[in-house]
């Protein structure tokens, strides 16, 4: 398939490459402290972790429904990101329009995985519903390839690509975007989950299903929500890194599984953790890329994990107490 | 008010429910007896929605509720005390005791809501010293009276109680039940399900034992307490 958009050059790797690369030819104009290399790569980590950290939440707000880890939850952020490309660059729409269309659409996405590979499920344990997640996401990577090709896409930054210099560190204004946008993001579900009925018997749903439906909750309907919600902040996510690190039709499996790490690291379940968990992954990644070697970008994240969960199973902030109730 | 007539529920293929029926009236409290297993708890699912029945009717003032989903029982007026308490173990007292009225949760019927609020607070002041407790961590005897409080905050008709003396020191029990019978003095009918059968039989005014899936007694509650065969295997001879 042609390319119709004609994107950027084709790099090999993501983000964190594009940022370097840019690094490089940086470094070529002035000459940059240890510090102020040290703090690049703290910003750089955390514009990456933001991301993961979203894609944390999107497990969360699933896992804390139904117990099922949605391993398609990578694929709504790469969704996110094309269909923004397709409406925003190939189309024309203005940024606004075409963030709350993209948005739409992506949430849609999500609302149909739950009608066509979860709920059809007649008698569901945790694992076989996993599984049906995995086989939905080779799915949509399937069609994304078909619909767009193999080729990476790029989006104008929200505000110009003109770098803000900070402590001599290097900030794009899209990686304000990025975190600011987590920060919303955090900043909304703590109400909605906290404050609101229906975000209370969301949780009241994972706590005990049947109890739910005693009191009025129509389960199936906030499992529906649950996917709804983590299709359309996994849309944001895409939207607001593709002009960071590009998007392309195969990212949302490694962005799984860094989300996936994140929320496991921070403690299945706990919203603050994911946040965490995707910060210090992010920010691990982005230093071990810088000081030791890209080729193990994606190694030095699933190292710290393995060692965080060897110490302390239940991640930083899940409680013993919590993961005891666990059933997977 | 409700009337079971020839009820019959299975788990795959193994019949726990053999044509059963019972009435309950309007204001009164029915109680079953019955030993473990006889399928009391499967008999009270199939009433609130929980449990998909093969045969029979479910009339609930005159109208069949068998298949309808659980969430739209409660929406009726029939409210369940569930065997084991099953609450929202991870949120605070005072979230399960909202979730309760989660079906009539809206803004124009938040003094109502407050109003009930008061009330179970009332029945059981424990709950409000412990409101912002997480249920989990409530004693035996607390977390059965928040089951029953959240239960009420749907604003029952009829209420289903699933052995709420169960493990549960008798002090408390009696507690739990002088609330009961207030609440059916006070007009909400109440269908007891009790493996205590003494205390069933105290209380309600008919009464059902269940054996096996069948019925095979029934009759006032004073009368059942003077039975022979009930006195010999429900209430220890
Ligand atoms: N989910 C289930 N799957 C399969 N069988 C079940 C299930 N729940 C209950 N049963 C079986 O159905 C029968 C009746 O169970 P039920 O819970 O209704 O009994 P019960 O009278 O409430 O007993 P108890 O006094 O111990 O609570 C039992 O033989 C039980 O093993
Ligand atoms: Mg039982």
């Amino acid at each position: 398939m042609t390319d119709p958009f004609n994107c950027m050059p084709k790099i090999c790797e993501g983000g964190v490459f594009a940022i370097l690369t840019f690094l490089i030819q940086y470094r070529q104009m002035e000459t940059i402290t240890l510090e102020s290399q040290l703090f690049q790569y703290l910003i750089t980590g955390v514009t990456v972790g933001s991301t993961y950290a979203i894609v944390a939440i999107g497990f969360n707000i699933i896992y804390g429904v139904t117990e099922i880890i949605n391993f398609a939850q990578g694929e709504f952020v790469m969704l996110g990101g094309l269909i923004m490309v397709s409406f925003h660059v190939a189309l024309g729409l203005p940024l606004i329009l075409a963030f709350l269309a993209t948005v739409t659409l992506v949430t849609l996405v999500g609302m149909l995985l739950d009608r066509l590979a979860i709920r059809p499920i007649r008698r569901p344990s945790v694992l076989t519903l996993i599984i049906a997640t995995i086989a939905a996401s080779i799915i949509i990577k399937g069609a994304a390839m078909l619909i767009w090709g193999k080729d990476f896409f790029d989006l104008p930054a929200f505000s110009g690509r003109n770098p803000i210099t900070v402590l001599g560190a290097v900030i794009q204004p899209q990686y304000l975007w990025v975190i600011g946008f987590l920060i919303i993001i955090v900043v909304i579900l703590t109400i909605f989950f906290n404050k609101t009925i229906i975000g209370k018997a969301m949780s009241a749903c994972a706590d005990n299903a049947d109890a739910a439906s005693l009191a009025g909750i129509n389960v199936k309907r906030m499992i529906l929500l649950s996917f709804a919600l983590s299709a359309g902040i996994g849309a944001v996510a895409g939207i607001t890194v593709t002009p960071i690190s590009l998007m392309e039709y195969d990212r949302g499996a490694m962005l799984a599984v860094k989300g996936f790490g994140a929320a496991v690291l921070g403690g299945l379940g706990s919203f603050p953790g994911a946040v965490i968990g995707g910060l210090i992954i992010g920010t691990i990644e982005s230093f071990g890329t810088g000081l030791i070697h890209s080729g193990y970008k994606d190694a030095f994240a699933l190292i710290v994990l393995m060692v965080v969960l060897f110490i302390k199973p239940s991640g930083l902030l899940g409680s013993v107490e919590i993961s005891k109730f666990k059933r997977f | 008010m409700l009337s079971i007539e020839g009820l019959s529920a299975s788990y795959d293929s193994i019949r726990v429910l053999k044509d059963v029926s019972i009435q309950v009236p309007r204001g009164k409290m029915v109680s079953i007896i019955g030993a473990n297993g006889a399928g009391k708890s499967t008999l009270l699912k199939s009433i609130s929605g929980l449990m998909k029945i093969n045969k029979g009717r479910i009339l609930y003032k005159e109208q069949n509720i068998a298949g309808l989903p659980a969430y739209r029982i409660v929406g009726l007026g029939i409210s369940q005390v569930p065997e084991g308490r099953q609450l929202f173990a991870h949120l605070t007292v005072r979230d399960n005791i909202h979730l309760g009225a989660y079906h009539y949760y809206k803004k124009r019927n938040r003094p109502e809501i407050k109003e009930r609020i008061d009330k179970v607070y009332q029945m059981f002041p424990i709950l409000e010293k412990r409101s912002k407790q997480i249920a989990g961590t409530l004693s035996g005897g607390e977390q059965q009276m928040l089951a029953i409080a959240r239960a009420l905050m749907a604003r029952p008709e009829l209420l289903l109680l699933d052995e709420p003396s169960m493990g549960i020191a008798p002090l408390i029990v009696r507690e739990i039940f002088d609330v009961i019978q207030q609440l059916n003095k006070s007009g909400t009918t109440v269908l007891l399900v009790e493996q205590n059968a003494k205390t069933a039989l105290k209380v309600a005014h008919h009464s059902y034992v269940l054996e096996n899936g069948k019925i095979v007694l029934e009759g006032l509650a004073s009368e059942l307490l003077d039975n022979p065969k009930v006195k010999e295997v429900y209430l220890g001879g």
